[in-house]
């Protein structure tokens, strides 16, 4: 007698249960590995203010003003090409630590892009910067 | 003639441990990561020189509709020199890193006092930037 081989019996097919599972973990795994991408950034050192330190010793520090469209060191509106070569002159010439605080004011509408160039520029020029904010003040009127 | 009752085995699938570990893992993965923002849109400035940020206790982001967020949850700006401080704890000095994550277009009425409240709070500030590979 003559055994019939089945056709179907030679088929192989992988199974397809996981297949949902092994699509959900790779997609996890995908999405984990996407948002755990590490910052990257910039440090910066802002001293605490102390408003009396700050009164006493603000002459002698430069002092760079940043508006929307421009940047001043000492009250002279600088190129973006030369502030920082110009600055680097300036903070050459301070010897002691304290005097490389570099005072900082800027306009209300600043925009972070810009200060952040500059910021960055003083870094770079060895100067520690340290903010100078306008105080809010209310003033009766009769 | 007595019949012997047959006995199944019966066993716990071991077939999806391997699934169930991973699932698990990653689930605490994301959990662990307490200071979530990454639902929040912002843009951030671009500079030249940049390096990888670690050991982050605490993050603040300043977003695209210029509202404040402190690891990940809105606040108010009177409140957050003290919100900072309590988050940071006594960590030491390295270990006190506040990231900033401010919106490039946000300007520095907005983006000062934060400055400020966060050096109040003696955090270590570090701006997150994007790199300008041009340069």
């Amino acid at each position: 007698m003559k055994l019939r081989r089945s056709a179907n019996k030679m088929l192989i097919e992988p199974p397809s249960v996981a297949t949902g599972d092994i699509a959900f973990n790779l997609l996890v795994f995908f999405l984990v590995c996407a948002s755990t991408q590490p910052d990257a950034g910039r440090k910066q050192e802002i001293p605490r203010s102390d408003p009396q330190q700050q009164q006493t010793e603000q002459s002698q520090n430069i002092e760079v003003s940043i508006t929307r469209t421009t940047a001043a060191i000492n009250g002279q509106v600088k190129p973006a090409g030369d502030f920082l070569r110009d600055l680097r002159l300036l903070l050459a010439a301070k010897t002691k630590p304290e005097d490389k605080v570099v005072v900082v004011k800027s306009t209300k509408d600043v925009p972070y892009t810009q200060w952040i160039l500059y910021t960055g520029w003083i870094g770079e020029a060895g100067g520690i910067v340290t903010l100078q904010m306008e105080e809010e003040q209310t003033t009766l009127v009769n | 003639m007595k019949v012997a009752r047959r006995q199944f085995k019966v066993e716990v699938p071991s077939v999806a441990m391997g699934d169930i570990a991973f699932n698990l893992l990653v689930f605490f993965v994301i959990l662990a990561r307490a200071q979530d923002d990454s639902h929040l849109q912002w843009e951030p400035a671009v500079a030249a020189d940049v390096e990888a940020v670690k050991n982050t206790k605490v993050s603040i982001v300043v977003d695209n509709n210029n509202k404040l967020y402190l690891n990940g949850r809105e606040l108010d700006q009177a409140r957050l020199a003290g919100a900072v401080e309590k988050e940071l704890g006594d960590a030491p000095a390295g270990q006190r890193t506040v990231i900033l994550k401010i919106h490039n277009d946000s300007q520095a009425l907005r983006f000062e006092p934060i400055l400020e409240a966060v050096s109040e709070a003696g955090g270590e500030i570090v701006h997150i930037l994007e790199e300008n590979k041009d340069s």
